[in-house]
């Protein structure tokens, strides 16, 4: 029984990596087709938004902000919450679009949005290794002090925006109303999202409101992990893991919900 | 891959006390209500209704495409995807992407799905345009293909897309009527002279209800009157 009960687990993945790998190049074909650089444009987006905004900062800041490459400062701010907004604009009616999909039955609802978001994630991670890099190169970003914490900073950032992702994508079913306002949202997230500030430069008294956004935990790990002792940062692991959690069973039950009324033509 | 070749007990597919509601701005349609429906292995079922009475819908849902709005379909068969017109194929990508992209999800070697496509589609150098430069009749022939080469216990034809071209028609009969009689089919359809020729059972749905004859010749009389 227990045997059995392993085999189909071991077909079951089996299934599932085919499902994704297919769908990823299905995905990466639609978007980006063969011509040129083909699949790397995905890194090209997080890179330009990343680069020319700091380029921007810099001319107007000055080269340092608290100590920190006001360089180095923009681009560890920039390429995640790229990835958070284009995560979160992407599965906006995720569903519908790949309707015709789901006339096969090995597909389900939940791999689009996985495919989706792995594919913006693995294009800001390559945007993130390039950039520092050639950065490096120029002495404009520090050689990471702790990769490991960095690793993790990212891995929870990555991990609250796909548990957004499963809750946005159903709602954006459910409602229109909603599919409108999400850019603005995602635009008003800005200043809670650690992108300009760091926990430490703000007031005391305010410092915990603002460690109530997991996007501000993760972000203020990624950022200790790189420059290390150079700067003082507050983080708690355990908001961004809950958040996530609580998000995730909402949005899985959210999409089980959503499937049962999903019209396809 | 499962074995194919033996029956391994009785096969079938079995819709039970199945509804389904649309619901459309506040209102809320009943297309289908306590549909009954069981599909033995080897059995040709037609699907018989007029436009809108649910035929789609119901394959849909044998399909795994849609779900019920209540009850419950067993499946202990494969069965294709709903064949049609419509649905299957990513428009923008080309009939090879599409190919590829089925054998990848379906577990076959392409190079052979590809070989078996190109033959019987007979399409030539259009598999490399996008699906949506196709006409209708054309992405039939390719959604009949791939699922021909990928192997179902049970095919789900949706519309009469077996009534293509003279040569075409042949080959879906050879293919599919000759070399493959062991397996099931359900096949949604208006032409009443194509169901009286293969099928050997039929549903006549109407207002919501399903009625299952075991004469097609009645069903054909009765859906006649409608």
């Amino acid at each position: 029984m227990s045997l059995t009960g392993l085999r189909k687990l071991r077909e079951g993945w089996a299934i599932q990596w085919r499902v994704l790998h297919a769908l990823m190049v299905r995905e990466l074909n639609t978007r980006f087709g063969r011509e040129n650089i083909g699949f790397l444009w995905i890194m090209v987006e997080p890179l330009l938004f990343a680069g020319l905004v700091a380029v921007v900062w810099r001319f107007i800041m000055g080269p340092e902000k608290h100590g920190m490459s006001i360089i180095a400062f923009v681009v560890t701010g920039y390429i995640p919450i790229t990835l958070f907004r284009h995560s979160i604009s992407r599965c906006i009616t995720v569903f519908t679009v790949n309707g015709s999909l789901l006339y096969h039955r090995q597909v389900k609802i939940l791999d689009f949005i996985l495919v989706r978001f792995l594919i913006e994630m693995l294009g800001g991670m390559m945007a993130y290794a390039f950039i520092a890099t050639v950065l490096m190169w120029w002495n404009e970003f520090p050689v990471p002090a702790d990769i490991g914490l960095f690793i993790a900073g990212w891995s929870l950032y990555a991990l609250f925006t796909l548990s957004l992702c499963l809750v946005i994508a159903p709602l954006s079913e459910m409602s229109e109303v909603l599919e409108k306002f999400v850019p603005i949202t995602t635009y008003l997230m800005i200043p809670i999202s650690g992108l300009f500030t760091m926990a430490a430069w703000i007031d005391a008294s305010l410092r915990d409101y603002f460690l109530w956004s997991p996007f501000v935990n993760g972000m203020e790990m990624m950022r200790k992990g790189i420059w290390g002792d150079q700067i003082v940062v507050y983080y708690n692991i355990w908001n961004p893991i809950g958040c996530s959690l609580v998000l995730g069973v909402i949005g899985l039950a959210l999409c089980r919900r959503v499937r049962r009324t999903l019209a396809i033509e | 891959m499962q074995a194919r070749t033996a029956d391994i007990g009785n096969r079938m597919i079995i819709c039970k006390n199945i509804c389904k509601d649309y619901v459309h701005g506040g209102g809320r349609k009943r297309v289908l209500s306590n549909v009954n429906l069981v599909v033995e292995r080897g059995e040709r079922v037609a699907l018989l209704g007029r436009n809108g009475a649910g035929k789609s819908t119901l394959i849909k849902m044998i399909g795994g495409v849609e779900m019920p709005t209540s009850g419950k379909i067993t499946r202990d068969m494969s069965t294709s995807w709903p064949l049609g017109f419509a649905g299957g194929f990513q428009g923008s990508l080309t009939g090879y992407d599409n190919a590829r992209f089925i054998s990848r999800i379906y577990n076959r070697d392409y190079k052979e799905l590809r070989a078996f496509v190109e033959d019987f589609t007979e399409l030539g150098k259009q598999l490399k345009n996008p699906v949506k430069t196709y006409s209708s009749g054309m992405r039939a022939r390719l959604a009949f293909a791939l699922s021909l080469a990928i192997e179902f216990d049970c095919y789900l034809i949706d519309e009469i897309i077996l009534v293509g071209d003279q040569n075409f028609n042949r080959k879906c009969h050879h293919e599919l009527l000759e070399k493959r009689h062991d397996r099931s089919m359900i096949i949604a359809s208006h032409s009443t002279d194509l169901v009286r020729q293969i099928c050997n059972r039929a549903v006549l749905i109407h207002d919501g209800q399903a009625v299952c004859y075991d004469d097609v010749n009645l069903a054909v009389e009765e859906y006649s009157k409608l």
